[in-house]
């Protein structure tokens, strides 16, 4: 137990040193793992920030709404600057809330946005039992084991160390899964929040049963009841998630060509209606190579919305071998007979291969944004939540994007 | 991972932790000796302590069973004390006749009796001040910075402490009409 750290002449209180810092190394981490998942990291930052300010705020009123005469005692203490006076229960409902507002007013995706959030939680736990650990908190019970620690008269288990050692074992595993932040490592969204859920839940089942302090329900402990409960809500959101029952989802896809391009296109978009029903497809688009290359032939380009049940990998394969059909040479960007690329797998979020879904090519050039706004004025990045047509404010690609014909839409089904 | 081998992996570690939550109170039993231990901490016996005031009159914390008791350690160079004791004075002021108790343990050991002394008096207050000259009370309470602030109650259980400026006088006046409204029931 070691409630302060002395700097010199600063006494700082080590839980609140811990909390803070938890929440510091998590954030950071999470802001990197948006980035790498492509989710909005500046949205997703701004919730956490202001969430937690919501939060102490309305720790602070919900201790005045339990105890209204101390207001008309003293009503400035509303705003005191001391750690006390304040409602956890109340101030994490309101932190919750108003973090859930800020999301749902910058349209955050759920399941995208729980996977960034992943580092934080796992922070966070580390976080608040090292506090406790720090105040001799939840503390454990006696022990004669050679790394049993002096606690208020006993030699006991260190039961938040036990809490914090299995989570810093999860975090670790999260770092190498996600192959440092850069992905979630998974190929439908959601399942790394399930995946992380279950270890905090299983962790809490665990090293709860050597803690001195336990509600009792009969002789079990709710703690350790609700942890169970949560491991198999975990358990069912990813069986959920990872494995969803086969149905065809949309598929975006971006097509072009600067080879006999109207013929490209055309049979492109054929051999697709063979094995697909498209739902909508733009305007065609014309193009200068965005390489700046100027003795590259100029590019027409089109986007399509496909409907499929084939998995990613298969649909990937059927259009390169579309591609192939059209004579398409791998490495020859000058001449492109067909460029055929998934934008968008239905909602999902993933990488594999290296390549980034929803492709990352759709925040930075014209040609595939300007189509798509077109052919879809409603459309939500599935990552960051941002609508297309802030998606084209935010595009510096400088490159003349023409509308060259106008393709009647396909109807909504 | 297939469909059904997550399958299996979740079934048995579902089944492994319904063990582990049944066996618990089996295996970790939680004595009910525990809270018989005197300890500086909530939820413990707060330990028995006897000193002197700079008159040379001894209190002991037995003398207050029964009743809530606000042990403050502080010393007179921590501006934190010296800015939360005016609060302190307001809440035992209101409390006192219903029988709570303000005991204010100077650290003298690591701090100059005569300017504590003349702090405590020149602000009047009227709870009462104690001197620990030695540091033996302040080394069993595990003061490790000041203001460290324990509250009793009636029962002399610990039910709350708290280190630095978290002792202000909202927290305290609730803190106790709590205690109070509880040792009514």
């Amino acid at each position: 137990m070691f409630p302060i750290i002395n700097l010199g002449p600063l006494a700082l209180q080590a839980a609140g040193f811990f909390l803070l810092v938890s929440l510091f190394i998590g954030t950071w981490l999470t802001s990197k793992l948006a980035s790498g998942i492509g989710a909005n990291a500046d949205a997703i930052e701004t919730s956490i920030l202001v969430g937690l300010l919501a939060g102490i705020l309305g720790a602070r009123i919900g201790f005045f709404l339990k105890n209204p005469a101390l207001f008309m005692n003293d009503p400035f203490s509303l705003f005191s600057l001391t750690p006390s006076m304040l409602d956890a229960s109340f101030g994490i409902l309101v932190g919750v809330l108003t973090a859930v507002i800020i999301a749902q007013n910058k349209h955050l995706p759920l399941w995208p946005t729980m996977d960034a959030l992943t580092p934080l939680f796992i922070a966070v736990f580390c976080g608040i039992h090292l506090a406790n650990y720090a105040n001799g908190n939840a503390f454990g019970l006696p022990t004669s084991l050679p790394w049993g620690i002096e606690l208020w008269g006993t030699l006991r288990h260190p039961v938040q160390l036990y809490a914090v050692i299995l989570a810093a074992a999860l975090l670790l595993w999260l770092l190498v899964h996600t192959q440092l932040l850069t992905s979630t490592g998974f190929l439908h969204s959601g399942t790394l929040f399930g995946v992380v859920l279950a270890g905090l839940a299983l962790n809490t089942l665990f090293t709860q049963a050597f803690a001195v302090e336990k509600i009792l329900l009969g002789e079990l402990d709710f703690l350790q009841l609700v942890s169970l409960l949560i491991f198999i809500g975990a358990l069912a959101l990813i069986s959920n998630r990872a494995f969803p029952a086969r149905k065809k989802v949309g598929v975006m896809l971006s097509m072009g060509s600067n080879q006999n391009p109207a013929l490209h296109l055309s049979q492109a978009t054929q051999m697709l209606s063979d094995k697909f029903r498209i739902r909508r497809q733009s305007s065609r688009y014309r193009t200068e190579d965005v390489s700046g290359d100027k003795s590259t032939p100029a590019f027409i380009n089109q986007v399509v919305e496909i409907e499929t049940d084939l998995a990613y990998e298969e649909l990937r394969a059927h259009l390169k071998s579309i591609e192939g059909a059209l004579g398409r040479e791998p490495g020859n960007k000058k001449q492109v007979t067909l460029d055929l690329d998934i934008l968008t797998y239905g909602n999902e979020v993933f990488t594999t291969h290296k390549k980034h879904i929803p492709a990352p090519d759709m925040l930075k050039y014209t040609y595939i944004a300007r189509p798509l706004a077109e052919m879809s004025p409603d459309f939500r990045h599935p990552a960051n939540g941002l609508s297309i047509e802030r998606i084209l404010a935010q595009i510096t690609d400088q490159s003349a994007v023409i509308k060259i014909s106008e393709v009647e839409n396909g109807t909504e089904g | 991972m297939k469909k059904k081998q997550f399958i299996i992996i979740a079934v048995s570690l579902s089944l492994l932790s319904v063990v582990w939550v049944l066996l618990t109170p089996l295996l970790f039993p939680v004595q009910q000796a525990e809270v018989s231990q005197t300890a500086p901490h909530r939820g413990f016996y707060a330990p028995g302590f006897t000193l002197e005031t700079p008159q040379g009159e001894s209190f002991s914390l037995s003398d207050y069973h029964g009743q809530p008791v606000l042990i403050f350690f502080w010393a007179s160079w921590c501006s934190i004390c010296k800015a939360a004791m005016p609060g302190l004075d307001a809440v035992y002021r209101d409390f006192a006749p219903q029988g709570f108790t303000i005991l204010a343990v100077n650290t003298t050991y690591q701090d100059t009796l005569s300017s504590a002394v003349n702090h405590f008096q020149a602000q009047q207050f009227a709870y009462t001040l104690l001197l620990d000259r030695d540091g033996a009370v302040s080394a069993e309470y595990r003061v490790r910075a000041v203001p460290t602030s324990l509250l009793i109650g009636p029962d002399g259980i610990v039910t709350d402490v708290i280190i630095g400026s978290g002792i202000s006088e909202g927290f305290l006046r609730a803190r106790v009409n709590a205690l109070l409204a509880e040792g009514e029931e």
